[in-house]
C-alpha cells in the first residue's frame, strides 16, 4: 500500500460516482417521461408492411390490429392479401423464420362491384366496408367507389341478395408493364453492325 | 464547335442516307385512324365525343384530364365508329374537311390567350417523351428560365425527321422558338445541331444573318457539334452547349433551361399562326423492306401496315417494323398500331439490317458499359441489382438517373439486354410505390372510419346520459339508484386537450402542404386532419358525459 491511499479519496470516488448515477438516473427517468412515444413505433413499422386492405382474413378487425397482435407474437403468415412478399418483409425485419402463408394467396386484384340493378338499398355492405368506400342511402341503391375499395371481399358475405361480384380490377393505361419477349430489339439492332 | 463535352457515349452507323435524300413528302389520307386516348404523358385524355358524330379535321374528340394531360383532335373528317377504354376510331369520308381555330399574331396576343390556344391544340413535344407543350411554356412560373435549346441533334441512327424539318421549315422553326422563347421568358435561343446534317445546318445559317438584322426578341445562336450517340439527350445536350449539368432527379428548367424539338416549336406556331390543331407530322419511313425510304407528313392515328403500304414494303423481306431508332425504339408486335403523335421514324427492317440478338453470356465485368455511360452511373452493378430485384440498392445507385440510351446494351460484349432490365425494374419500383400510396391511402380512410365509429358511440351515450339526468330531475324520487360510475374527469380532460392539439398539428401540416405544392391534392392530409377532428369529437362527447354523471350525483 502506497501513502498516498487515503479514506477521503475512495469515498470521494464513490460519493461522486453515485451522484453522477443519480443525476443521469433521474435525467433519463425524467426524459423517458417527457418524450415518452405514444405509441410502440415497432407496431407503425409492422402496420406499415401490411397491405391495408382492412379485409380481416387474419382474424383481427383490420390490418392495424393484427400488427398489434403480432408484436405480441402472433404468427406472420396470416395475411393472405399480402402474399408472401408481405410474409418475406416481415420475417426480415422481426428476424423471425418465413413461414409458408396461412390461407389461400389471392389470385388477382379484385374491386367489388355492385349489381345496381339488384340492389334494395339495405345499407348492410356500407356498414361492412372498411374504408367508407360504398355510397348510398337506405332504400336507395348503393354503388362502389372503385378507386377506394381495397378488394377486401367483406362487403359480399352481409349482402341479402347476392348483387355484389368481385371483378378484376382495371388497371390504367399508365401501369403497363414491358412485354419481355424472345425477340430482344434493343440489342438485335446492335448486332452486325 | 462545342468546348464542352457529355461523358461516354458512342459512335454507331448513322445509317441517315437512306431516308434523307428525298424530300419531304405528304402520305396518303387514311381511311381510317385509330386515335390512342394517351398519346402524352399523363393522363388519358377522356372521349367528348359519341359514335356517330360526324366530325371535321381538327374537331376535339377528347378533352385532357387534370393538369398533366392533352386534347387529341380528329385528324381527317368523317365520322366516329369506335369508341373504347383507349381508342377513338374515325371512319373518313375521303374529303378532308378542316374545322381551323382564328389564326393568332403571337408577338401582340396575350401570354394567356396563346397558352390556352397551345392547351387547346393538343399540343405535346414530338420528340418522343410527349409532354403537354402548355405545361412546359409555363415553367417560368416556377423558374427562372433565361435560354431555350432547339434540340435538333437527332443523334440516333435512321431517324432524319428533324433533319428534313428544318431543311424544309428552318424559318417558321425559328419563329416558334421565338413564341415559346417569349412565353417562358427566354432571352436567348441555341439550335444545337450535330454536324452529319449539312443541309439543314446551311438552311439554319442562311436565315442566322437574316434574323440578327430584324432585333429579334431572343437572340439566336448555331451551334454545330460533334456526332456522338447519345447527345440529342436533354441532359446531354445541355451540358454540351451550355456546360451545365441537370441535377439527379431534376430538371432542366432547375438550372434555367428548357429543351424544344424542332417539330414541336413548327406545330406550336402552325397552332398559334394559323389555328392548326396537331393532327399530322413528320415520320421517317426507312428500313431496308421499304420501297421508298424517306420522310412524310402522316396524319396522327394513321395504322401502321396501311402506311407501309402506301409507301411500299417488301412482305417477303419484312423482319420487324421498329418504332423509333434502333437504339431506344421498340417493335411492334402488331402492325395494327396507329402512329402516334411521338413517332418519330419506323424502320421496316430486313432479318439481315437487324438480326435477332445472340444469346446472352454471363458477365464478365469487361466494364465498357460504364466507360460509355453518358449518365456516368454504374451499368454493371445495376445489372446485378436489377436481376436480384434489389430495389433499395437500384435507387442507391441512381436508377432513375438511367435515360436508356442502349449504350450499355450496344456495347456489351455479352450480349446482356441491360436496358431492358433497368426499363422493367424501374416499372416494377414504380408499381410498388403506386401500391404502397394506396395501401397509405386505404390506411387513413380506416383509422378515419374507426374514428368515426368510436365518436358516434360515444355520442349517443352522452345523449343517453343527458335523457337520463333529464327523467332524474323530473322525478325526485329516483335518488340513489345512480350506478353509473363516474369517469376520471382529470383523465378525460387531458385525452381531449391531447386530441385538440393532434387536430392543430394537423391543421398545420395540411396547411405546410397546402402553400409548398398548392396544385396537388392533399387528400390523405384531409383524411388525417378529419381523422383528428373526429377524435376530438369524441373525447369532447365522452368528457360531456362524465360531467353529466358527476354533476348528477352530486346534485342529489
Amino acid at each position: 500500500m502506497s501513502d498516498s491511499f487515503s479514506w477521503w479519496g475512495v469515498l470521494s470516488a464513490v460519493g461522486v460516482l453515485t451522484g453522477l448515477g443519480i443525476t443521469f438516473g433521474a435525467l433519463l427517468g425524467m426524459a423517458s417521461a417527457r418524450f415518452k412515444g405514444e405509441e410502440n413505433p415497432l407496431v407503425e413499422k409492422i402496420d406499415a408492411l401490411l397491405p391495408q386492405t382492412q379485409c380481416g382474413q387474419c382474424g383481427y378487425p383490420g390490418c392495424r390490429p393484427y400488427a398489434e397482435a403480432i408484436n405480441q407474437g402472433d404468427a406472420i403468415n396470416k395475411c393472405p392479401p399480402g402474399g408472401e412478399a408481405t410474409i418475406l418483409a416481415l420475417a426480415d425485419m422481426l428476424g423471425r423464420d418465413p413461414a409458408p402463408l396461412d390461407g389461400e394467396a389471392a389470385s388477382e386484384d379484385t374491386v367489388a362491384y355492385i349489381r345496381e340493378a339488384e340492389c334494395i338499398g339495405c345499407t348492410k355492405c356500407i356498414q361492412a366496408c372498411p374504408v367508407d368506400a360504398i355510397i348510398g342511402a337506405a332504400k336507395q341503391m348503393h354503388t362502389v367507389i372503385e378507386d377506394e375499395c381495397t378488394g377486401c371481399d367483406l362487403c359480399v358475405a352481409p349482402c341479402p341478395v347476392d348483387c355484389i361480384d368481385m371483378l378484376p380490377r382495371r388497371k390504367p393505361l399508365t401501369q403497363w408493364e414491358p412485354i419481355v419477349s424472345d425477340r430482344q430489339p434493343l440489342r438485335s439492332a446492335h448486332v452486325g453492325l | 464547335m462545342s468546348a464542352y463535352e457529355f461523358p461516354g457515349g458512342i459512335y454507331p452507323p448513322e445509317r441517315k442516307e437512306r431516308s434523307n435524300q428525298a424530300p419531304l413528302r405528304t402520305a396518303p389520307l387514311p381511311k381510317v385512324v385509330m386515335l390512342p386516348l394517351s398519346q402524352h404523358t399523363g393522363k388519358a385524355a377522356l372521349p367528348c365525343v359519341n359514335v356517330g358524330d360526324a366530325v371535321k379535321t381538327g374537331t376535339l374528340v377528347a378533352r385532357r384530364d387534370g393538369m398533366v394531360s392533352a386534347n387529341v383532335h380528329a385528324s381527317i373528317s368523317g365520322t366516329v365508329i369506335e369508341i373504347t377504354d383507349s381508342v377513338i376510331i374515325i371512319q373518313g369520308d375521303g374529303e378532308d374537311r378542316w374545322a381551323t381555330l382564328p389564326p393568332l399574331d403571337w408577338r401582340t396576343a396575350e401570354r394567356d390567350t396563346l397558352l390556352q390556344r397551345l392547351d387547346d391544340s393538343g399540343l405535346i413535344g414530338l420528340g418522343g417523351a410527349g409532354f403537354p407543350t402548355y405545361i412546359k411554356a409555363q415553367v417560368n412560373e416556377h423558374h427562372a428560365i433565361d435560354t431555350l435549346v432547339v434540340n435538333a441533334a437527332e443523334c440516333e441512327p435512321y431517324i432524319t425527321a428533324d433533319d428534313l424539318t428544318l431543311r424544309h421549315y428552318a424559318a417558321d422553326v425559328l419563329e416558334g422558338a421565338q413564341l415559346l422563347a417569349r412565353l417562358c421568358g427566354a432571352t436567348h435561343i441555341i439550335v444545337g445541331v450535330e454536324d452529319n446534317k449539312p443541309e439543314a445546318i446551311q438552311a439554319l445559317q442562311a436565315l442566322l444573318t437574316v434574323i440578327a438584322d430584324s432585333e429579334p426578341l431572343a437572340s439566336v445562336t448555331l451551334k454545330i457539334i460533334e456526332t456522338r450517340y447519345p447527345s440529342g439527350g436533354e441532359r446531354q445536350l445541355i451540358k454540351k452547349l451550355l456546360n451545365r449539368e441537370v441535377p439527379s432527379g431534376g430538371l432542366p428548367a432547375d438550372i434555367g433551361v428548357l429543351c424544344h424539338n424542332p417539330g414541336t416549336l413548327l406545330a406550336a406556331l402552325q397552332a398559334v399562326r394559323d389555328g392548326l390543331p396537331l393532327v399530322a407530322r413528320v415520320v421517317t419511313l426507312t428500313g431496308d423492306a421499304i420501297t421508298q425510304p424517306g420522310n412524310y407528313w402522316v396524319r396522327v392515328g394513321t395504322s401502321v401496315d396501311a402506311l407501309l403500304a402506301q409507301v411500299g414494303v417488301d412482305d417477303e423481306q419484312l423482319h420487324q417494323v421498329v418504332v423509333g431508332g434502333p437504339m431506344m425504339g421498340t417493335p411492334l408486335t402488331s402492325l395494327e398500331a396507329p402512329v402516334t403523335k411521338t413517332t418519330n421514324c419506323l424502320i421496316a427492317a430486313t432479318k439481315e439490317e437487324l438480326p435477332p440478338a445472340p444469346a446472352e453470356a454471363p458477365c464478365i465485368r469487361c466494364g465498357a458499359c460504364e466507360s460509355v455511360c453518358p449518365a456516368q452511373l454504374l451499368p454493371q452493378q445495376l445489372h446485378w441489382y436489377a436481376r436480384a430485384e434489389n430495389d433499395a440498392a437500384l435507387e442507391a445507385h441512381h436508377l432513375f438517373d438511367c435515360i436508356e440510351c442502349g449504350a450499355c446494351s450496344y456495347v456489351c460484349p455479352s450480349a446482356i439486354p441491360l436496358v431492358q432490365d433497368y426499363r422493367s425494374s424501374k416499372q416494377r419500383i414504380r408499381h410498388k410505390r403506386i401500391e404502397t400510396a394506396k395501401a397509405e391511402h386505404a390506411k387513413h380512410r380506416f383509422e378515419f372510419r374507426q374514428a368515426r365509429l368510436v365518436r358516434e358511440e360515444a355520442e349517443k351515450k352522452a345523449r343517453r346520459q343527458a335523457r337520463l339526468a333529464q327523467q332524474q330531475s323530473a322525478s325526485s324520487d329516483a335518488t340513489g339508484t345512480q350506478t353509473a360510475p363516474v369517469a376520471d374527469l382529470r383523465s378525460l380532460r387531458i385525452a381531449q386537450t391531447a386530441a385538440k392539439a393532434a387536430v392543430r398539428k394537423a391543421e398545420k401540416v395540411l396547411a405546410r402542404a397546402a402553400a409548398q405544392d398548392p396544385q396537388q391534392r392533399h387528400d390523405d392530409l384531409e383524411t388525417q386532419l378529419a381523422t383528428a377532428q373526429e377524435n376530438l369529437k369524441a373525447a369532447e362527447a365522452r368528457l360531456a358525459d362524465a360531467r353529466a354523471a358527476s354533476e348528477q350525483k352530486e346534485a342529489p
